[in-house]
């Protein structure tokens, strides 16, 4: 019920209610002790005042005077408290009564008891007249508590103002000493909420005094004392991974502008090399064929032989440079790039490869629309070319087919267009699956399945990286291979 | 209303036979309990009257009443003989004699005495610690100490302070404020 009331109105409450019980405690105990004192006097006041009833009435008594027994008890009129007085003789009969206010009940006969004692809201007492040794009558008193209820009334009322102006002066006190305890716990909330909000950890709680808050204010400054250094030293390592990272990324850029150096220098070494490869082997066929043409009598079958050999050997070797100064161009032309349809891309693929279905018997597939990307028309247009030729040239299959298709958009996760180009050729075992792509490796005999330079799928690959695509496959032997690559530098467009 | 109107007849009864009953019976009562009372009033005056030590043959030594004449309250008075006031005992005695009064200490002149015996009585006890009683108009004017008189049925008592201090008796404030007349001198206030 307290829990969320203020610290300062707890420490006020809490001085409160302790001067205040402590107070009504004592209080009470006072009233206690004082009415019990007070009764005992009144019973002593009023045994005294018996006796001396008794003692002036010895005559009245002994010589049956009612009217002086009953001026002697008239003599109480001046006491208020005293309701009803009587004597009695040694015979136990009333001699006299005292009532001043009418309609009293008197006891018929006296009580054998001496002391005096509070009975139904009046203190009695029945007190010996005695004569000479000689018991001769009882003298019988009672008072009413008056006197008792309006001291404990005044009394009550006396601690009750007390309470009050205690309790005011408490409250007066204690909300101005409560600041002792409370205002430290107050500006150390602020300092720990102003710390908290503006992340400000320099900041330091105001010190008061040396007890159990001054030490808590010295905790609270220690523990800022360490958050700060961590606070610096997290700053100071986070500025130098930073840096290091920046420094990483130069380098990075370095290297890769060196790859990107040394990689075009590597392009161009290969295209003059490869250029200036088919001056001589252009003069090695030319003379061959002379050879040939001109001494063609001269030569036994198997000098012209020979020279077959030699003159397809040149052949060869012009296609390789051919390949070789295509794939090098590759890298060192820039793209076209434009909106492309591959849809008419493979049209034309289909139309050029035409003759060749055909005679393969092999069926081309597009089964859905491909989209229209922005990418270099002709290039791609290899990369499709290439993947469609070697599909159909892979397959010992009597049903031959190959399709194309491309998955866009939620199809992979929402990132650019995924092409493929499917066959149920004679597959690729996974070991091979990085050295397809390698220049001139090729994975059976010169001459089985129709032979080639094994440059097409670097060729491919290459187009592929131009544009910051990828490109991978999968493949199960026997069954069939699939190609799939994306195209990064194009953007699908409907 | 049935018990009422049975008990009413008895009641009126009651009320005409009263009269002719109560004078009789007042007055025969009062006759018995007079001599009664006279006789605890002289008792009770032992207690509101110190002797001078002189008096007693010794400290426990008795302290007399006397009867002189008629012993109607000294037969009254026998029965508180033996009774202790003081640390005195009571012992009563009758005197026909007036030679034979020495020792007494409380002395009744019974009212059938004539006024000479009386008067022979109170003068030869005069300066004498003997507390004196009558029951006699003049009994103070001849040198008695106390006198009964009636009040209506009321036994009261007059006081010659006079002739108590001569006799050397102190008599008790207490007393003295009951005493209907105090010669000489007016009855002290309450």
């Amino acid at each position: 019920m307290l829990r969320n009331v203020p610290i300062r109105r707890k420490l006020t409450l809490i001085a409160m209610l302790t001067t205040g019980g402590a107070l009504l405690l004592a209080g009470a105990a006072l009233i206690y002790f004082d009415v019990a004192r007070f009764k005992k006097e009144m019973a002593s006041d009023l045994t005294t005042l018996a006796d001396i009833v008794a003692q002036n009435s010895t005559a009245a008594l002994s010589f049956r005077d009612e009217a002086d027994a009953t001026e002697t008890l008239q003599a109480l009129r001046p006491q208020g408290s005293i309701v009803a007085a009587a004597i009695y003789d040694d015979q136990g009969r009333a001699f006299v009564r005292y009532d001043p206010k009418g309609g009293m009940i008197f006891p018929a006969r006296p009580e054998n008891r001496e002391d005096a004692y509070f009975r139904g809201g009046a203190l009695v007492v029945f007190r010996p007249i005695d004569l000479k040794g000689q018991r001769i009558g009882t003298v019988y008193l009672r008072s009413n508590l008056a006197e008792l209820s309006g001291r404990v009334k005044v009394q009550a009322a006396t601690v009750g103002a007390v309470f009050l102006a205690s309790g005011l002066a408490a409250l007066f006190l204690s909300s101005g000493l409560q600041r002792l305890i409370s205002q430290p716990i107050l500006d150390l909330a602020e300092t720990a909420r102003t710390v908290s909000e503006q992340k400000d950890y320099s900041i330091r709680a105001g010190k008061r005094g040396a007890d159990e808050l001054g030490r808590l204010v010295d905790a609270f400054n220690e523990m800022l004392v360490q958050i700060q250094e961590r606070d610096t030293e997290l700053q100071r390592a986070k500025t130098e991974l930073e840096l290091r990272v920046q420094e990483r990324t130069r380098e990075l850029e370095r290297r890769n502008e060196e790859l990107h150096q040394s990689n075009k220098e590597l392009d161009d070494f290969a295209y003059i090399a490869s250029h200036d490869l088919k001056e001589p082997l252009r003069g090695i066929h030319n003379f061959s064929n002379f050879l040939i043409e001109d001494y063609a009598d001269k030569l036994d079958d198997e000098g012209r032989s020979k020279l077959e050999t030699l003159m397809r050997l040149t052949r060869r070797m012009e296609t390789l440079i051919d390949s070789l100064l295509h794939f090098s161009r590759l890298g060192r032309v820039d793209l076209a790039i434009d909106q492309v349809d591959l849809n008419e891309i493979v049209a034309e693929v289909a139309d050029s490869l035409a003759i060749t279905l055909k005679e393969t018997g092999t069926e081309l597939r597009v089964p859905r629309p491909l989209p229209t990307v922005r990418c270099d028309r002709a290039r791609v247009g290899e990369i499709f070319y290439n993947l469609v030729v070697n599909a159909i040239k892979y397959n010992d299959k009597p049903e031959k087919w190959v399709e194309i298709g491309a998955t866009e958009g939620a199809g992979n996760g929402g990132g650019p267009p995924v092409f493929h180009v499917r066959d149920n050729g004679i597959g690729i075992p996974e070991k091979h699956h990085d050295a397809v792509f390698r220049i001139f490796k090729r994975l059976h005999g010169r001459d089985k399945f129709g032979g080639g330079t094994g440059a097409g799928l670097t060729i491919v690959k290459k187009i592929v990286e131009r544009h910051q695509g990828r490109i991978w496959l999968e493949s199960s032997a026997g069954e069939g291979t699939t190609f799939y690559f994306t195209l990064r530098e194009g953007d699908v467009s409907a | 209303m049935a018990f009422l109107r049975r008990l009413l007849p008895a009641a009126l009864l009651g009320l005409v036979a009263l009269p002719l009953a109560l004078p009789a019976a007042v007055r025969a009562q009062a006759a018995a309990s007079e001599q009664d009372v006279k006789a605890a009033f002289l008792f009770n005056f032992t207690k509101f009257v110190e002797w001078p030590s002189a008096a007693f043959s010794d400290d426990g030594g008795a302290l007399q009443l006397c009867v002189f004449g008629d012993n109607l309250v000294g037969k009254s008075l026998e029965a508180v003989a033996g009774e202790e006031v003081g640390g005195h005992r009571l012992a009563v005695r009758r005197v026909e004699d007036p030679g034979k009064l020495a020792g007494c200490h409380v002395l009744f002149v019974d009212p059938s005495e004539s006024v000479d015996r009386t008067s022979q009585v109170l003068s030869s006890l005069r300066g004498e610690p003997v507390l004196t009683v009558g029951d006699n108009r003049g009994f103070l004017d001849r040198g008695g100490i106390i006198n009964f008189v009636l009040e209506g049925t009321k036994v009261r008592f007059e006081i010659n302070q006079d002739a108590a201090e001569r006799a050397g008796l102190k008599i008790s404030s207490k007393l003295l404020r009951l005493a209907v007349r105090l010669t000489p001198g007016t009855k002290p206030g309450p």
